[in-house]
């Protein structure tokens, strides 16, 4: 029960942070791979380096514990991404 | 109190204010439920969900019985979390409306047809959940939560997912690129 109402406040607030940064707009998704708007790419890669650091900060004074990382499978995870992107610049999602 | 009222009537915050606050998002998430944000993952397990109950026989497969058990999981009340966050984002701003053709871009580009935006986006879309069923997870639960553990998978699909999203940009935008 806790953890539904977590995943409803976190989803929340992702959701909230995504329409802020603009990517809820299809101009911003399709801008990044036009290489005219980085909005995606700033939005992502802060993201990434704040959870990063939190992470392996909080893991080695051991507050956290990781949960299982996504499998890797090159062939899989470079075909996947390659399909997605088109996706993705069609859609703008 | 002023300054926050402020921020939050705003339409667009600085991109790296609103990802530095989703990397805090990524950290609680890990920490107090020990899961990722995975976005597509939750329209799977709503997919099998919906396949099973109309036709059992094509969804009895490995997929759908082990990678992506069906059931309202942790992700599909995630995405209901991200749709209404979405809402309240915009309806903060005062900024919240119907609309059938996204923007000023996308009529520039396919004009005002509303069947066009319709069928592209289901048809990407599907395009889009399929690529993301093979890497196992789309920009929010790989790129970016495998991306914060350090996963080479993240890597891996960043790099595919900027070669061939450039490329079909380019082909659609042609001249207009």
């Amino acid at each position: 029960m806790l953890n539904t109402i977590l995943a409803l406040i976190l989803g929340l607030v992702f959701g909230f942070l995504l329409n802020k940064a603009g990517l809820t707009k299809y101009h911003k998704i399709v801008n990044v791979f036009r290489l005219t708007d980085m909005a995606v790419l700033k939005f992502m890669m802060s993201g990434l380096v704040v959870a990063m650091i939190g992470l392996y900060g909080l893991r080695e004074i051991g507050l956290v514990t990781f949960p299982a990382i996504p499998a890797t499978y090159v062939v899989g995870n470079v075909l996947g991404g390659l399909v997605f992107g088109v996706g993705m610049a069609l859609t703008g999602y | 109190m002023e300054w926050l009222r402020r921020q939050l009537s705003k339409e667009l915050w600085s991109p790296y204010a609103a990802g530095a606050l989703l990397g805090v998002v990524g950290i609680l998430t890990v920490a107090l439920s020990n899961s990722l944000l995975g976005a597509s993952g939750g329209f799977e397990n709503l997919a099998g969900l919906v396949g099973k109950a109309i036709a059992p026989t094509a969804f009895n497969n490995v997929y759908f019985n082990f990678v992506m058990p069906p059931g309202i999981t942790w992700q599909v009340i995630l995405l209901v979390g991200v749709f209404f966050g979405g809402m309240i984002g915009a309806l903060s701003a005062g900024k919240l409306h119907w609309s059938w053709i996204p923007d000023v871009q996308w009529a520039k580009v396919f004009g005002e047809r509303r069947w066009v935006r319709w069928g592209l986006a289901f048809s990407g879309a599907i395009v889009l959940e399929y690529g993301a069923g093979i890497a196992g997870g789309c920009t929010s639960g790989l790129a970016i939560s495998g991306g914060m553990l350090l996963a080479p998978a993240a890597f891996l699909f960043i790099a595919g997912m900027f070669m061939s999203g450039i490329a079909t940009a380019l082909i659609i935008y042609r001249a207009r690129y």
